[in-house]
């Protein structure tokens, strides 16, 4: 396994490469080679980047608090799948990340979208939905401040979650079934998944809003508690 | 050689990848036929009939009728919609782009069936011992939860505390037995975690145990895939195939052929091998 043995470099890269330096490949790709190829650079990228992120995992110290935690949530993320319609997992990945860190939301949002395809189907799309909402979870831990503050922002910035994991899983269906990233046929895909977008909205303000409160408080406890 | 449920995983993931790989790369009508046909012959041996096709075909044909309503490249109009024409290349198009996702669709569904969570365990195992642990306690977590939420239902109940009356009450209810499931949830992980450490966690490096081994049935798949992925690939290399602004095919030759021949291999692989052990079990039988 890939090891980076600098704390800081590691703690750097394990920034840059979800936030910056992977988007900049999948633009250059886009814009260099006007090829076929799409697919396979994205379904690459997406692959490396988890990569990258596990090797960052296995090297560093996790306290078995806080790995066991990740299962826990994790778990609860795959129970809350099964729920029809309304899909927890967004809300639980985001409140994870926001009382325990951007790592661990990453964690848990890429190991339910993994785990509960054995469910849901398992299949190319596996590696563009474990990236979408562990990325969700990243950037939920860097805003961890402000979002534990204000409920009203935290259910805001679920809103925008949802619409932007639509918008992400909507490249990926474009690049599936055409060659290239076709702006006609993007907007088609955005606007034949409107009511997913909206009731992926929905259900992140709605779990959200109520789960906020009582998981706020019940990880805030576990940490005064144990000092996860 | 074994059957495919029970050789590596890591052998059985390159021989899903590489076949699935080569139609998506090439854009080519036969290739995706023969990755259609070999996807659906892998669904029956393995899964047999069951599953809903529902979705797949609805997918199937969205995408085929989707692409002439918003694609308009192709010179061969068959009749003009709203001012915008619909071309028979378009169609075409978007019938081999729905044929290539319905046959992925399948394709996968047979991976699925054949990863179980203990392969996957296995394959995430040999990247991170440590991520392979958590995966190993989410998936053990969810029954456990499922029993816990039983047992608290029931000592609410005998509590008197959750009604099914009616409807606010219920909520109530299911919220009231929800949070205390997240308490012991936490609390229950608490413990564990304090078990782990007690019992030496995170003193050594990880090891691994680990259910597969290579055998020379293995290695011999997985160089057979890797070996026919790109033989394949550099057959058909010069052979194009291109739907606008009219269909064009460059005429095919023996390399082209021969590269068909090694796709065509790599696809049946599963359904060979399939074949190979039914065979191998009826002689057995019948000579005992």
């Amino acid at each position: 396994m890939i090891i980076i043995r600098n704390a800081r470099t590691r703690c750097v890269l394990q920034k840059a490469v979800p936030l910056l330096i992977i988007p900049l490949v999948v633009l250059l790709g886009a814009v260099l080679l006007r090829g076929q190829h799409y697919l396979l650079i994205s379904f690459a990228v997406a692959l490396l980047s988890l990569l990258l992120f596990i090797a960052g995992f296995e090297k560093k110290q996790t306290g078995a608090r806080r790995l066991v935690i990740a299962a826990v949530m994790t778990a609860l993320c795959i129970a809350g799948r099964f729920i029809p319609l309304f899909k927890p997992i967004t809300a639980l990945t985001v409140i994870t990340a926001i009382y325990l860190g951007g790592e661990t939301g990453f964690l848990v949002g890429a190991l339910s979208a993994l785990l509960s395809n054995f469910s849901f189907g398992q299949g190319p799309w596996t590696p563009f939905q474990m990236l979408a909402w562990g990325l969700i979870g990243l950037l939920a831990g860097a805003l961890s401040k402000p979002l534990e503050k204000s409920k009203w922002l935290l259910c805001i910035f679920g809103v925008l979650c949802g619409i932007a994991y639509s918008f992400i899983m909507d490249i990926w269906t474009v690049l599936w079934y055409s060659s290239g990233l076709d702006a006609t046929l993007y907007l088609s895909a955005i606007v034949t998944a409107l009511p997913h977008t909206i009731l992926y909205a929905v259900s992140n303000f709605l779990f959200l809003y109520l789960f906020a409160k009582p998981f706020g408080e019940k990880m805030t406890r576990i940490k005064l508690k144990y000092g996860v | 050689m074994k059957r495919l449920d029970s050789m590596n995983p890591i052998a059985v993931s390159a021989l899903y990848l590489c076949a699935a790989l080569i139609p998506l790369v090439k854009t080519d009508p036969v290739l995706a036929c023969l990755f259609a046909s070999g996807a659906l012959l892998n669904l029956l041996l393995y899964c047999g009939q069951k599953g809903g096709h529902g979705f797949s075909l609805l997918l199937f044909f969205g995408i085929a009728l989707l692409n002439p309503l918003v694609s308009h490249k192709g010179v061969t109009v068959l009749f003009v919609m709203n001012h915008n024409p619909i071309t028979l290349e378009a169609l075409l198009y978007g019938v081999f782009t729905g044929g290539i996702v319905l046959a992925s669709l399948y394709w996968f569904r047979t991976y699925s069936h054949l990863m179980t969570s203990d392969k996957l365990l296995y394959l995430f195992g040999a990247l991170s011992p440590k991520l392979s642990l958590v995966l190993s306690m989410a998936l053990r977590y969810v029954p456990l939860f499922g029993q816990q939420i039983k047992k608290v239902q029931q000592a609410q109940t005998a509590c008197g505390l959750y009604r099914e009356d009616n409807l606010p009450d219920r909520f109530r209810g299911g919220m009231r037995i929800f949070s205390v499931m997240i308490t012991w949830a936490l609390e229950n992980g608490i413990t564990t975690a304090d078990s782990m450490t007690a019992r030496g966690y995170g003193l050594q490096k990880r090891s691994r145990f680990s259910l597969f081994k290579w055998t020379a049935g293995d290695i011999v798949l997985l160089c057979a895939s890797l070996l026919l992925c790109v033989c394949s690939l550099l057959l058909l290399q010069n052979h194009t195939f291109t739907f606008y602004p009219v269909l064009h095919m460059t005429s095919p030759n023996p390399l082209v052929t021969l590269g068909y021949i090694c796709y065509t291999l790599l696809i049946l692989l599963p359904a060979i091998i399939h074949v190979k052990e039914v065979l191998r079990w009826r002689c057995l039988t019948s000579g005992m």
